[in-house]
């Protein structure tokens, strides 16, 4: 029973931070500790089997839903944990009412929900949540281009989730349910059939607009660039990762391989090709997301058991890296007032110590540099796929890592640095420490024994000079951008795109 | 690569028309099924309550309920935060309507707010629920609204004491389902005894669900309507 | 099965409803496309097991045959979420009208361009 415990637990705190407008720090906290906690046992229940599943009221599973807690719901509870605990102290100056503490904790309450789904109308109603309080948080300030931004997003996400339901309608007509297990059951001679695959293609283009491949979701920069810096690692480090487990699920109950490493790759070097020239911190780190959402896929897409760990624990340390780029970003906006990179180097010596120490942290993790949390992941998913063309792919989709944040470096040369504030540095030390300590984090959700086979000097070679040629790369590239068009973003193209990649993938799948 | 507007629309008409081909393709003759409906045989005496409908999303699903519940009371929220601010109407005192308009309301806002109490209470055995008999309340209120004047309904249904009633509901609803799962109790409706089926006393705790909903989404229905006519805006 | 059945009037009333949402350019009828949408896939969840021959499923003695009630629970949950984006999407756009005195999307989106670059 305790499962379930996860999300309902939030959202009674989420009213109760409503009611008790004074105390939405304070209980905040608690929950966390109360999630610590039910992490914990469940951490300890998961040492003896693969999974806990219970269907909620007791009934059968063909009747009633159910719920189900393996290795990818700790994994993710951890990161949301670590996060949670960032943000609320990243928060901690700032008075925010009770309102925002009732989003904050209904967006964790769906989190947990989300791990712990099993059940394709389950993950509808969950996915429809966050839908709707990501784009309440997004507006939060009430600036028109937020508001805008928030529009454009609710607009995509609604549509997205209709595409969705036809594709759960779709499977109800040939299969008569709609829970995982049951699927997996009643799908095994049906694999490949036309009707699958239409249905499979549809759910996977209405999650994908949620979850931030490339080609669906086309409202990410605007969203993440215009939202206040919290709101943006949350929605890029937890937010986007739930479409990720999302697919993950689906993944294992309807064969998709063929999409997920078409969209991964798409979405992998379109989204560096876009970050390598956007100068906007945030609108870069917010493109960036979209590249590693391609990698994470790639490995969902291998398929093999190892790819599925190297994606989750790429998912939980990108988490974990880009939620502390975000907050990095807010305060270096803060304090040198400018959005664009650029006049944020010429003014570095506003930007305090912590600030600095965090930014550089994040930027080596990302460039995958070991033994930080992106190097680990990466050579567990490197390691599975055999096919020499994606290993090609996933080297360049590395190189368009550090190829984009190799304009971060000027920000590492120390000079006098003012002390931030207290807060804020306490903050940024527990996802640091967390980011440098992940190899032994990761030992709850991954057994140890794989990591110590998969990691080796070769690959810490391979990584480093991955970086070198990357900083080369970007002294040679940055001064011929490519034409990159920017009218994709609109409403109206955007949806033309989703619908042109839907149709496309379609083809793809049919004609193989 | 600004795109021509003829362009723009035949991609349009294009892409749309595939993407619904491969909609109704998925959707292909599929033969009878030979499972039989699990729910049919075992709903009744399960919940007690004579509505299947009814017995699945407040008894089996009644997970999924309680998410739809709190995306509709997000939603009345961010209505209201967002609109709270705006420029309030100058003419709030009557809703600009027809003489015609207003004595047709004034005949018609009670029954229908009696149609809407009967739906939320007898959501279990026939078709209505905590849902729709909200919304039928929360616009029978509108239609009130429209007779008496927004301004006098509004101060009778007074701000802080609405949000009370709306938050207190879904506050109970939690608890009602968070309580039996810390305790290990099962099944949600076990709280209170089935009754017979097809009397207005059965169906255990759906009863109290529904009731429970109903109130939430009436008030929530109304905030957002008052909301609405509050701070008409301009263009 | 038929031809013409909910389903496939489902599906050509999303196919409207999506090509409203592309080619109109006002932000209202916009979201009345959305609106279509949302109601043309509760159309199909609803006829997935529409017969002549079935009662609705409200029990009323074994041995009858009623339709199948499980979309119909789904579809509960679907409307009422739809109609809370929806009204959260208006007061968006009424935010936005009222800041841009016009319900173009193009035009508010070239403002809010223009206004980012400043």
């Amino acid at each position: 029973m305790s499962i379930a415990l996860l999300p309902l637990f939030h959202f009674l705190f989420g009213v109760a931070s409503l009611i008790w407008k004074k105390g939405g720090k304070r209980l905040f906290y608690l929950a966390l500790v109360i999630d610590s906690a039910i992490i914990a046992s469940l951490a300890q229940h998961l040492l003896h089997q693969t999974s806990i599943s219970i269907v909620l009221g007791g009934w059968g599973r063909d009747i009633g839903i159910e719920l189900v807690a393996d290795r990818v719901t700790l994994a993710f509870s951890i990161l949301a944990v670590l996060l949670g605990f960032a943000v609320v102290t990243y928060l901690w100056r700032d008075h925010l009412r009770g309102y925002f503490h009732l989003l904050l904790h209904l967006l964790f309450g769906s989190v947990f929900a989300m791990l712990v789904a099993h059940d394709l109308f389950n993950i509808y109603v969950v996915m429809e949540l966050l839908t709707l309080v990501s784009s309440l948080l997004i507006g939060y300030r009430r600036k028109p281009q937020q508001i805008w931004a928030s529009l454009n997003y609710l607009m995509l996400a609604a549509l997205g989730m209709g595409v969705y339901l036809f594709g759960v309608a779709i499977i109800y007509y040939h299969t008569g349910t709609i829970n995982m297990t049951l699927l997996a059951d009643r799908l095994v001679g049906a694999q490949g059939q036309g009707w699958l695959i239409a249905a499979a293609i549809l759910l996977v283009a209405g999650i994908a607009i949620k979850a931030g491949i490339f080609v669906f979701s086309l409202w990410l920069p605007a969203a993440h660039a215009t939202a206040h810096s919290a709101v943006s690692a949350l929605l890029s480090g937890l937010v986007i990762k739930m479409g990720i487990v999302a697919l993950l699920r689906l993944s294992l109950v309807i064969d998709m391989q063929l999409p997920l490493l078409v969209l991964g790759a798409v979405t992998g070097l379109l989204g560096a090709l876009y970050a390598a020239y956007t100068y906007d911190l945030k609108r870069m780190l917010a493109f960036h997301t979209m590249s590693q959402v391609g990698y994470m896929l790639i490995g969902i897409g291998v398929g093999s058991e190892l790819a599925i760990i190297g994606s989750v624990a790429y998912a939980v340390g990108h988490g974990l890296f880009k939620g502390l780029l975000f907050l990095t970003s807010g305060e270096v906006v803060r304090t040198t007032g400018s959005k664009l990179i650029p006049e944020q180097i010429s003014l570095r010596e506003h930007i305090p110590r912590a600030t600095r120490v965090a930014l550089t942290i994040g930027t080596l993790a990302i460039m995958g540099a070991p033994p930080l949390a992106g190097f680990c992941a990466k050579c567990l998913i490197a390691e599975e796929s055999a096919a020499l063309l994606l290993q090609v792919l996933l080297g360049v989709i590395s190189l368009g890592t550090v190829v984009s944040f190799a304009k971060l470096l000027p920000f590492f040369v120390y000079h006098r640095a003012p002390v931030g504030p207290r807060p804020i540095t306490i903050s940024f030390s527990i996802l640091g420490m967390a980011i440098v300590g992940f190899l032994p984090l990761s030992f709850s959700f991954v057994p140890r024994s794989q990591w110590m086979a998969e990691l080796n000097p070769y690959q810490a070679a391979e990584g480093m000079a991955i970086i070198a040629i990357g900083i080369i790369t970007y002294r040679l590239i940055r001064k011929h951008p490519p034409a990159l068009s920017q009218h994709i973003f609109r409403l109206e193209e955007a949806i033309l795109v989703i619908l042109a990649a839907l149709i496309g993938l379609f083809a793809l799948h049919v004609a193989f | 690569m600004r795109t021509s507007k003829l362009a723009q629309t035949t991609a349009a008409l294009v892409l749309v028309a595939c993407a619904c081909a491969i909609i109704a393709f998925g959707f292909s003759y599929r033969g009878p099924l030979d499972r039989p409906n699990p729910y049919l045989s075992r709903a009744t005496t399960d919940t007690g309550a004579t509505n299947l409908v009814a017995g699945i999303y407040l008894d089996y699903r009644l997970y999924d309920s309680l998410f739809e519940l709190l995306v509709f009371s997000v939603a009345v929220l961010g209505v209201r935060f967002y609109l709270g601010t705006t420029r309030q109407s100058p003419n709030t005192k009557a809703i600009p309507e027809s003489q015609a308009v207003r004595a047709s309301a004034d005949l018609l806002f009670s029954p229908i707010l009696l149609i809407g109490v009967y739906l939320i209470l007898f959501g279990h055995l026939s078709p209505g629920g905590g849902f729709s008999g909200g919304a039928v309340a929360g616009t029978g209120l509108l239609l009130c609204a429209v007779a008496l004047g927004a301004e006098t309904v509004a101060r009778r249904f007074h701000s802080t004491q609405l949000e009370l009633f709306e938050w207190g509901a879904l506050f109970v609803v939690l608890l009602l389902v968070l309580i039996p799962l810390i305790f290990g109790l099962s099944p949600f409706t076990d709280l209170l005894p089935r009754g017979a089926p097809g009397e207005l006393l059965s169906g255990g705790t759906l009863l109290i669900y529904n009731v429970l909903i109903g109130i939430k989404v009436f008030v929530g229905t109304w905030v957002v309507i008052s909301t609405f006519i509050r701070h008409r805006g301009e263009i | 099965m038929e031809m013409i059945n909910g389903v496939t009037v489902a599906v050509v009333l999303f196919g409207i409803g999506l090509l409203g949402l592309i080619i109109r350019r006002d932000l209202v009828i916009k979201l009345l496309a959305l609106g279509l949408v949302d109601s043309s896939v509760t159309l199909a969840l609803v006829s997935l097991d529409a017969r002549q021959d079935a009662l609705t499923p409200i029990w009323q003695g074994a041995g009858l045959a009623y339709v199948d009630p499980l979309p119909h629970a789904l579809v509960l949950a679907a409307i009422v979420i739809n109609f809370a984006l929806l009204a959260l999407a208006l007061v968006f756009v009424m935010l936005l009208v009222e800041r841009y005195h016009t319900t173009d999307s193009h035009r508010i989106a070239h403002e809010i361009g223009r206004e980012t670059e400043e």
